[in-house]
Formats: structure tokens, C-alpha cells, sequence
């Protein structure tokens, strides 16, 4: 057999041979299929997708109105690649990544927002305008702003980072705190019209805390007055003293008896 | 002693001995005794109890304000069930079971939101697969869609092939979860499925295990004969003309039985799987559900149109393939002989 197993592959080859030997007396139906819609070549190597990091900035130049589109390329690497990884896959690289990087760097709470990761159809992008950071059937988040700042530096003239990263952030919070007020707000007609909302989880907690809080209490009572009597004993109480050691006495008389 | 000195010095501290008492004190009322302490023994804090806490929590909100915003609830509700809006577009994770879509209808978008780019980890990669990936996405490789999608319409037009000539279609999914879109591909290419496990040599000693099964004989407008039906009594158990697998790497035997018994199959190749396992590899993610129901439907669909076209065919009174005649069938599978003829020639 060897390396490779090519059994599955040769079907055909398999049953023409077999026909021509005389082994089966007919030659199945899906010959002719086979021929017409040869299975691809597998295992032969390609050279994979060299995927390279491109960014896009509109730059003014001196003398004319109009801005001029630039595409930088990230630099190739000096060092050349092994030959044992040429035929390895390249790491997808995009711009965005390094945006995201510091956008959830700065606020690490917006992961654990919840998010949405199922598409229907797969081309939601399509309905996606990044002029304004609000996107309709887009729950905004951290990638709102990443995309909008992505939008900025490559449509804007002359934009850095920082400031691109500055407007989208800043658009951002403006539509988070109004979100928030929109919440309250909602809550409060609710209420206004007859909803009832149960304790909230926080609430419960607190309660659970308070629970325990005066289970201790009542344990932390009895094991003052224990103290207390503790040193009323040694003060001048000796039949609680003699009441407390009775049981240690009984402990002693037990051990040799288990040693034996 | 200087009896001179005796009332200037002792005097003083005689009459601090005699100092009048607080005038305060006989306004103000008798101090609290504690009442006489009870010996108590020395216990430690008592274990907290998870579910008793929880069952001490609940009755927070007391039941009977509940029961009240609870009916108040339900008015409202019956009240304004008609106001507001309406979901209109919402993802229906069955519409790929129901309604699969047709092999003319992939789209890169498509297999996208379907999850069929994810492979596996990068370190558990078949480098066979190679030209099927598209590059490395946080430690994962990104299984290249275009090549999905070619590899995909080719297999869904070997299928459409294959059940135009009646070909006996199996569909194989073994995994969790994979038994609706296995059954409704099949049900859709009127082929047969497997969703447990394959029985090692149900091809390969399928007399022994499938011998029991049973068999018919149609015309070429699937009507069945059942004139014929003496005549499949020790006939060998029916092999498949296409097997489909949505889990290759599960069904190792399955793809070995069909190599020896030279049947052509499908499969979807993770990264981690052998492509050349399998005659027509479809390179696609295998443990989404989703990717596996879209190619099974995908799939399923090709072999719907096929077994259309055939069915057109035969009601004009032809057919795609060599139909096997009555004396065939009649024939001792084992000698190729007329039945009887054996023992005539004994008698002779």
C-alpha cells in the first residue's frame, strides 16, 4: 500500500480493470459519472495564499484640491523563510486587528457584553454604512468602534490613529450614555403603567448576605460568652472550671484503652 | 509625734474619706443586672447549607404580592398582546433542515455564515490539506470558501449523477446531531441513511449481517414487482452506488469497506482529516452542525433533482441506465444458470 492510500481515488481505474478481467460481469452505473466528473488531485502541494498586511490613507498633496489615495504594504520580512515552511499556511492578517487589540485593551469590561455571533445569510455587511457608527440590526460594541475608525483612517485625509480613535471612542460613549438613559427611562414608564419587577439579582445576593451575616452573629455570641466564662473560671468560678475539664478526663481514661 | 501637725495633716484626708455622695445617683434607676449566664459549650460556626440559602432567598419577594403582579401581568398582557411590533426577518436554525438549499444557490456568504471556513487548531492539521486552507486565523486554519464551494457543487452534480442512473445513494452521519439532516437528505434523494453506528462488514460480509434485510424489485417508475419476489431470496444483500459521510474521521471502516468494494464516496474533510480517504473530498468544517446539515441538505437537494430527472425519463419510456430483464433476474446469481436447469442436467 505504502504511503498513500489511493484506493478511493482509482474507483474507476478499479472497475474497468475489474470488468475487463472478467471479475464482474457488469460494469456498474456510475462509471460513466465517474469519468465525466473526475475526482480532484489531492495531495499535491500548492503554494498558499501569501496573505499581506495592507493599509489604505487618503494624503493631501501640496497643489491640488483633491487628496490622494495611499496604500502602504507592511514590510516583508528580511530574514527569507525556511524552505520546510514554504508550503506552510500564512497567518490572516488584517488592520483592523491591531485596532481591536487597544480598542479591548482600554476597555476590557466590553467583553463581557453579550454579542451576537449568528448570521442568517452571512451578508449583513451589506446593510453596514460606517460613515456613522450606528449600524441598523447592529447592537453597537466594540467592533462599532473599531469599524468606525477603520472608516476614518481610510476615508479621511491626512487622520492618525489617536485621532480617529479619539472621534470613534467619543461617538461611542455619546450613543452608550444615551442608551442608558434610554434603559431608565423605559423602566420607569413600565413601572408607571403597572409593571412589577421582582428582586433584582444583586438584591438577592445581598439578602444571602445579610442571611449569613446574622447566622454568624449568633454563633459569634455564644463563642464570646464561652470566653467570657472561660475567664470568670480562671477568676474564681471553679465549678464551671470542673464542668469544663470533666470531658477532657474522659478523653484521657480512652486513649490508653485504644492503645491497648 | 507632733501632735501640733497631727489635725493640718490627717484632717485633710479625713475629710476626704467623708466626701458627700453623688447627688445623681438617687435620681437614676437601678442597674441592669444581666440575668445569670448559662454555661454553654463550646460550638463551632455551623456549616453553611447552599440549598437551604436558596430556599431562603425566594420567599424575599412574599408570594401573595407576587401572585397579585403576576395576574396583574397576565391582564396586561392579554390586554396589549396585540400592540407592538413583530419579529419579521429572524434566523430559523431549521430552515436548513426544512427548506435546504439547492447546489445553484451556494454562495460564498452562505457557507460563511454557515461555519464551513473553521478548521481545526493549527497543530492538528493533515498537511494533505493544505492547498485547501486559506491562511492561519488565531491558531486556527481558515478553510479557503472558494474551494469549498467548488468541491462542494462538484460532489452535489456526482450525486444529481448518480440518482439520475438509480443509483442506491447512503447517506452517513454518525455524530451527535447529525441524524435529521442525514435522514432528510436522504428522504429528499430517496437514498438511505445511517445515523448510529456502521457495523463493521456490512459490506464485506453482508450476507452474514444484511442477509436478513429486505430487497424489491421496481420498474422504472420505482413501482414495485412483486412477482420477482422468490426470485431475491438468495440473491447477495444490495451495495451502495454512492456513499455520502458528513464524519469521515468516525467512519474509517466505513470508507475501508467501500474501497474494497470499489464504491465511489463523498466526504466532508476537516483539516485534520486524510483527503485521500475519500474519492470526492468536500473540504468543510464537520463539527458545526450547521455546515454539516447545509452540505447534507445541499447534498440531498442535488439528489432530488436527479431522481426528477429520472422519473421524467422513465415516464417518457426511457431510461439513463441498462435496465436488467426479467430473465436476469431470474437467473441463479451463484452459477448464472436458469433455475432448474441444474437438476435437468443431473437427471441427464
Amino acid at each position: 500500500m505504502g504511503k498513500y492510500n489511493f484506493t478511493a481515488l482509482r474507483v474507476r481505474q478499479t472497475a474497468l480493470s475489474q470488468f475487463a478481467s472478467g471479475k464482474t460481469s457488469k460494469l456498474p452505473q456510475w462509471v460513466d459519472v465517474v469519468s465525466e466528473i473526475p475526482p480532484a488531485e489531492t495531495i499535491t502541494r500548492t503554494r498558499p495564499f501569501q496573505h499581506q498586511l495592507v493599509r489604505q490613507r487618503l494624503k493631501t498633496v501640496e497643489g491640488s484640491s483633491k487628496p490622494r489615495v495611499v496604500f502602504e504594504v507592511q514590510e516583508k520580512r528580511i530574514k527569507p523563510k525556511k524552505a520546510s515552511r514554504l508550503f506552510q499556511p500564512v497567518e490572516i492578517k488584517y488592520e483592523e486587528d491591531q485596532l481591536r487589540r487597544e480598542f479591548f485593551r482600554d476597555h476590557p469590561w466590553e467583553l463581557a457584553r453579550p454579542r451576537v455571533l449568528l448570521e442568517s445569510t452571512g451578508k449583513d455587511f451589506e446593510n453596514y454604512d460606517w460613515s456613522r457608527i450606528q449600524q441598523p440590526g447592529k447592537r453597537l460594541d466594540g467592533e462599532s468602534v473599531v469599524q468606525r475608525q477603520l472608516y476614518l483612517l481610510n476615508t479621511v485625509p491626512n487622520m492618525t490613529k489617536s485621532e480617529a480613535y479619539d472621534q470613534a471612542r467619543q461617538e461611542f460613549y455619546r450613543l452608550r450614555l444615551k442608551e442608558d438613559i434610554e434603559r431608565r427611562v423605559a423602566a420607569e414608564e413600565a413601572e408607571a403603567t403597572g409593571a412589577t419587577f421582582g428582586p433584582r439579582h444583586l438584591d438577592m445576593g445581598m439578602e444571602g448576605e445579610n442571611q449569613q451575616f446574622e447566622r454568624w452573629k449568633k454563633w459569634a455570641q455564644q463563642a464570646a460568652q464561652i470566653i467570657e466564662q472561660r475567664k470568670a473560671a480562671l477568676s474564681g468560678a471553679p465549678e464551671i472550671m470542673e464542668e469544663q475539664a470533666v470531658p477532657l478526663e474522659e478523653t484521657e481514661e480512652e486513649a490508653p484503652a485504644a492503645a491497648a | 509625734m507632733i501632735v501640733r501637725q497631727l489635725a493640718a495633716r490627717q484632717g485633710r484626708q479625713f475629710l476626704a474619706l467623708r466626701r458627700t455622695p453623688v447627688a445623681s445617683r438617687f435620681f437614676s434607676s437601678e442597674i441592669p443586672t444581666p440575668p445569670p449566664m448559662e454555661p454553654v459549650v463550646d460550638t463551632p460556626l455551623p456549616e453553611a447549607e447552599p440549598e437551604k440559602i436558596i430556599e431562603e432567598i425566594v420567599p424575599v419577594a412574599p408570594a401573595e404580592p407576587g401572585q397579585a403582579s403576576w395576574k396583574k401581568e397576565a391582564t396586561h398582557r392579554h390586554r396589549f398582546n396585540r400592540m407592538g411590533t413583530s419579529m419579521k426577518v429572524a434566523y430559523n436554525p431549521d430552515s436548513l433542515l426544512q427548506n435546504p438549499p439547492k447546489p445553484s444557490d451556494i454562495t460564498l456568504e452562505l457557507l460563511l455564515a454557515s461555519q464551513t471556513h473553521l478548521g481545526h487548531s493549527t497543530s492538528r492539521w493533515n498537511p494533505q490539506n493544505s492547498r485547501y486552507i486559506f491562511g492561519i486565523r488565531e491558531g486556527v486554519h481558515i478553510i479557503s470558501l472558494d474551494v469549498t464551494a467548488a468541491y462542494l457543487r462538484r460532489a452535489a452534480k456526482v450525486v444529481e449523477e448518480v440518482a439520475a442512473r438509480g443509483g442506491l445513494i447512503l447517506f452517513a452521519g454518525t455524530r451527535k446531531g447529525q441524524k435529521q439532516s442525514v435522514v432528510r437528505a436522504a428522504e429528499l434523494a430517496r437514498g438511505y441513511h445511517l445515523f448510529e453506528r456502521w457495523i463493521p462488514g456490512s459490506l464485506t460480509n453482508g450476507q452474514q449481517i444484511l442477509g436478513h434485510c429486505e430487497t424489491k424489485v421496481v420498474n422504472a417508475l420505482d413501482e414495485e414487482l412483486p412477482d420477482f419476489k422468490a426470485d431475491l431470496a438468495d440473491r447477495p444483500p444490495l451495495k451502495p452506488d454512492l456513499v455520502v459521510c458528513l464524519n469521515p474521521l468516525e467512519n474509517v471502516v466505513l470508507l475501508h469497506e467501500c474501497g474494497l468494494n470499489n464504491v465511489p464516496t463523498i466526504g466532508i474533510i476537516d483539516t485534520d482529516a486524510d483527503p485521500t480517504r475519500v474519492t470526492y473530498p468536500i473540504p468543510s468544517n464537520d463539527d458545526s452542525l450547521r455546515a454539516t446539515t447545509l452540505i447534507a441538505g445541499i447534498l440531498g437537494r442535488a439528489g432530488e433533482a436527479g431522481q426528477e430527472r429520472r422519473m421524467a425519463m422513465a415516464k417518457e419510456g426511457k431510461t439513463t441506465y441498462e435496465p436488467i430483464t426479467a430473465q436476469a433476474l431470474r437467473l441463479d446469481p451463484f452459477t448464472g444458470t436458469a433455475p432448474g436447469s441444474e437438476q435437468a442436467k443431473k437427471q441427464n
